[in-house]
């Protein structure tokens, strides 16, 4: 037991002391997730829309695809970003393999589905009498699409926040696709799986609490952004 | 008198169900029409139709002598007030003023008259949010929303269904003077009483035909 009440001081210390290992791993974490949530977002929400707001065909599996993409395994993400990347792959050039940019694809690729399954269910779920009221109100085709999307966006926001909570907290794909190099695409996950394959708990406990402290503001916009949806 | 809507040989139907079945009907200008007739009767339906927000099977509306599919700007002209009515997720003037700002129009003062003409106090009521209004107010609000963009025609769905003595009063004096002011109102609803003292003119509708 005394081995963990040590790791939480040391942990304490090296955050409050600004440990730069420690802290080098908190910005890894932060800059390929930021990059990876540009795109997802990007990417996902105009598409997740589509897929919720228009009637079109093969819709339905369309919708299929994300839903499952859901499930896809991160290991497996990692993977197929590894072999496109790696020196034998079709992306090569690009020379992103062990990079915070290379992570930032897996990562986005990850979060991809999930801004655009809950995008759509966002859509799909708003109040079947809001198209009634647009147009009874006189808005035409862009005018009811535009409100819709104002009306959804707490939701929205939510689908965003969701994402990154999943994108900030994975480990497979920053394992294979950044290579955990120490100063340089070492993550907060990377790094706690490594010290504590070491036996070093005091940093896998300090960047726990980080993640823990993310998790948590996390969980705080989320209630946040629920209940201002419902206003 | 020239007739606002015509219709004729409308049939429409839900799931093989025969909901409404208008041979022939014309609704004037300038009138306040009441609708009524038990569930399942074809009202609502009536009313969607009127509203352009749906088309019939068979048939055809005409909105004067022309007929709605054709006329996307008929559409502005047209409004329905839903029986459960939906607000948007914005301030109370913010949903009574979207009409217009679709219209490309800001005019605050519309906005406060608009409210005024439902009894509720602009300075009140209009930074609450669709969250502090009682269903009778917000009912209220949804109607002061299709006033303020001054319609040609006013399309009321059980408009006092679940609202309270005092804002059933305040719809129907919204929607005579609206009527009073050159505006078309058609009204569908259960209260026979209350319909017998607005309605200029009377429909009763059965099993999606007109009975009377």
């Amino acid at each position: 037991m005394d081995y963990i009440l040590d790791g939480f001081a040391v942990a304490l210390r090296l955050l409050l002391a600004g440990d730069p290992e420690t802290f080098s791993a908190v910005w890894a974490t932060l800059s390929s997730s930021a990059l990876a949530m540009v795109v997802a977002l990007c990417v996902g929400m105009p598409c997740g829309f589509a897929l919720g707001f228009f009637s079109f065909p093969g819709r339905r599996a369309a919708r299929l695809v994300v839903d499952t993409m859901l499930c896809f395994p991160t290991v497996v993400i990692g993977l197929l970003v590894y072999l496109l990347l790696s020196r034998r792959g079709p992306l090569a050039d690009l020379e992103m393999l062990f990079t915070i940019p290379g992570m930032a694809v897996g990562l986005a690729l990850l979060g991809l589905p999930i801004v655009m399954a809950l995008t759509a269910l966002a859509v799909e779920q708003a109040d079947g009498r809001l198209r009634q009221t647009l147009l009874t109100l006189g808005a035409d085709g862009w005018q009811v699409l535009t409100a819709t999307l104002w009306e959804v966006r707490f939701h929205l926001l939510g689908a965003g926040v969701t994402a990154f909570g999943r994108i900030v907290s994975e480990v497979g794909i920053s394992m294979m696709v950044g290579g955990n190099i120490k100063w340089h695409t070492r993550t907060i996950t990377t790094a706690i799986a490594l010290e504590t394959g070491k036996g070093e708990f005091a940093v896998g406990i300090a960047l726990g609490l980080v993640l823990l402290g993310i998790a948590f503001a996390i969980n705080l916009m989320l209630a946040f952004l629920r209940r201002r949806a419902r206003a | 008198m020239t007739a606002l809507f015509s219709l004729r040989g409308i049939k429409r139907h839900y799931g093989g169900r025969l909901a409404l079945d208008i041979p022939r009907l014309d609704i004037p200008a300038g009138r306040l029409l009441g609708v009524c007739g038990p569930n399942g009767s074809g009202k609502s339906t009536l009313l969607r139709l009127l509203a352009m927000l749906e088309s019939p099977d068979s048939g055809e509306v005409l909105f004067e002598g022309a007929p709605t599919g054709d006329l996307r700007t008929a559409r502005r002209q047209v409004t329905l007030l839903l029986q459960e009515p939906y607000l948007l997720s914005r301030s109370v003037a913010e949903n009574v003023a979207y009409g217009l700002s679709v219209r490309g129009i800001r005019d605050e003062e519309r906005v406060r008259a608009s409210l005024l003409a439902v009894g509720l106090d602009p300075d009140l009521f209009g930074e609450r949010r669709r969250n502090e209004l009682s269903g009778g107010e917000a009912q209220r609000v949804a109607l002061a929303a299709r006033l303020a963009i001054r319609p040609q025609v006013l399309l009321m769905d059980e408009p006092t269904a679940s609202v309270d003595e005092e804002s059933a009063g305040r719809i129907a004096l919204a929607a005579r003077t609206a009527c009073e002011q050159g505006t078309t109102v058609v009204v569908v609803s259960h209260d026979r009483e209350w319909l017998d003292a607005l309605a200029d003119d009377q429909l009763r509708l059965k099993a999606g035909r007109i009975v009377a």
